[in-house]
């Protein structure tokens, strides 16, 4: 009997090892050797024709005093990042105002979302048209109602091209935001406001006292999205600006797809890599601590 | 109680919406317009509206042969997605000796972003010999972490007692999968399908890194080319433009549901 259960055991032990081995294989390949392969490099001078040799901290001395275009690239993504929080409070305003029992709000919602899921490629050739000087939908508006009287380069000037860019962005990933604050919103119990109202809590302090705080996980959420999403904006940098004019809308992402893959410089593509994972990791644990610290409930 | 009137609500939310549809609309009337696109002042109906675009768009770039990539390269991810998730998934449902340090191991890989790997990632990619290949667009996707976990759950929720029966019935392990786990987690299927579809679809840098000849681009790929070639002087670039999205946009607006809860799950890619 023992041997039976024991045999049967086996069994299952090898069934377990060989249904994990393809999904455990693939994200050693692709995340964890990928990470620690990146800050080993990161120490390196390397390249595919030259032997590896310790060079210590020489990449990060580089980067930090003598690359301006990593300087710029750290700026831009900063404010990348930073202005994510105008983006969430669009979306917040817009979930509110589709929350409550308007009609028609599941086409409000369908419309805002639609720009999601689309093609980031095809959604930068789109606004690089909008943004164009003659044949633009901005220009001609501009120029119509007499606001500017030249048109303006929107794209190939330094002032213009990363709000341009980043203008770009909020269209894509403002349905997205919605969507997680409109579940965020659907979660509060609505005894909450009902006895707010009853001891006459005006509506302004239902938002600030009740909504807010209650939202936090979402919000939480939506920021960790934005912080994200200045990693993942390298598809419509490279179509809309790639980077320029000089390096104006230059993210770390396609700074170092420039260096890997323009310049061959995998060594230092790589310490940039560590910078900006680094980085990744700060600003996600510094939300989650102004979130309160159990945002991740939320991720289910 | 007394309701404030819906009109001002309605009022901004047609100005939102008029917002977020201008761009659609700007880019279909460009591919459609038979004017010179770059006249000034430009109409916004299309003036003598015709086809041409798309008919140049499908025979004088090879947009069957991109669109043939992408469709080899999706549909290897999701085959790979629902056959190793779907397998990992049940994997730890099962108690076995190191199953908390996988499933640590798999939490601390959501960490990683893709983006922050592509260096090492193309490494190796091209010491395994598949650059240029379907197969290496496709391997980096060809499971999701976040995925692994809603079939892990999906399958936990599968009352005890119905897999019970099946044993007594004799069905085999592999049977209890593929005839009670499987068509009871429905949901957790589309989710992935959907989630795949999009991540694979839309993959722009990963196939940018990997791809060296034309005739293995993927859509992506073959826009981002055809833009650099052509710059933005022909309305064909915008038909291309339309003709890429509206496969996407008709599977979002069929499933809408599905769609929305599967990107909000995935929210932070697995």
């Amino acid at each position: 009997m023992t041997s039976w259960y024991q045999r049967k055991r086996t069994r299952e032990l090898a069934l377990v090892a060989c249904f994990l081995a393809p999904a455990l294989t693939i994200f050693f390949l692709y995340r964890l050797l990928p990470l620690g392969w990146n800050v080993l490099l990161s120490f390196q001078s390397w390249s595919p024709l030259k032997a590896a040799a310790w060079i210590g901290v020489d990449h990060y001395e580089e980067m930090l005093l003598d690359d301006d275009v990593f300087w710029d690239a750290l700026t831009n993504t900063l404010i990348f990042i930073g202005c994510s929080p105008i983006a969430i409070a669009l979306a917040l305003a817009i979930a509110l105002l589709v929350n409550s029992d308007l009609r028609g709000a599941a086409i409000y919602r369908t419309i805002v979302f639609l720009s999601y899921p689309l093609m980031t490629v095809a959604v930068g050739i789109i606004w690089r048209w909008l943004y164009d000087e003659r044949g633009g939908f901005f220009n001609y508006v501009l120029r119509s109602s007499g606001v500017i009287d030249q048109p303006v380069k929107f794209l190939q000037s330094f002032d213009w091209a990363l709000p341009c860019v980043i203008a770009a962005d909020f269209w894509q990933v403002l349905g997205f935001y919605m969507i997680i604050l409109l579940t965020g919103l659907q979660s509060i119990p609505q005894h909450l406001y009902e006895a707010a109202r009853v001891d006459g809590v005006p509506a302004s302090a239902r938002f600030w006292r009740i909504t807010l705080p209650l939202l936090r996980p979402s919000i939480f959420l939506c920021i960790v999205v934005g912080i994200l999403n200045s990693f993942t904006s390298f598809d419509l940098v490279y179509v809309m600006t790639n980077g320029g004019p000089g390096h104006a809308t230059e993210l770390l992402i396609t700074y170092i797809y420039k260096v890997g893959f323009g310049q061959s410089r995998f060594d230092y593509a790589a310490a940039l890599t560590v910078v900006q994972f680094l980085l990744l990791v700060v600003l996600t644990m510094l939300a989650n601590r102004l979130a309160g610290g159990n945002a991740g409930s939320l991720e289910r | 109680m007394r309701r404030a009137p819906s009109w001002p609500r309605h009022a901004i939310m047609l100005v939102v919406s008029f917002l977020m549809l201008v761009p659609f609309y700007w880019v279909v009337k460009t591919s459609l317009t038979g004017e010179n696109i770059y006249a000034y002042p430009p109409h916004i109906v299309p003036v003598d509206p015709h086809l041409f675009h798309y008919v140049d768009v499908w025979y004088l770039i090879p947009f069957p042969r991109y669109l043939l990539n992408s469709v080899i390269v999706t549909a290897m991810a999701i085959c790979g997605n629902l056959l190793f998730n779907t397998a990992a998934g049940y994997a730890l449902t099962k108690q076995f000796p190191g199953r908390r340090w996988v499933v640590l191991l798999f939490l601390s890989c959501m960490l990683i972003p893709f983006q922050a790997t592509i260096i090492p990632a193309y490494l190796i990619t091209s010491w395994l010999g598949v650059l240029n290949s379907y197969l290496g667009t496709a391997l980096p996707l060809l499971s999701t972490i976040i995925c692994i976990f809603i079939f892990k759950a999906s399958f936990e929720a599968v009352p005890r007692s119905l897999i019970d029966a099946a044993r007594v019935d004799g069905l085999s392990e592999w049977r209890i999968i593929v005839r009670i786990m499987l068509p009871l987690s429905k949901s957790a299927i589309a989710t992935n399908v959907i989630l795949t579809f999009i991540w694979s679809w839309n993959a722009f840098l990963w196939p940018l890194i990997v791809i060296r000849t034309s005739e293995m681009q993927t859509l992506p790929l073959g826009l981002a080319r055809f833009l650099s070639v052509m710059e933005d002087t022909t309305g064909a670039l915008f038909a291309f433009v339309v003709m890429v999205l509206v496969p996407g946009l008709t599977i979002f607006l069929m499933a809408q549901k599905e769609f929305i809860r599967g990107l909000t799950t995935g929210a932070t890619k697995g």
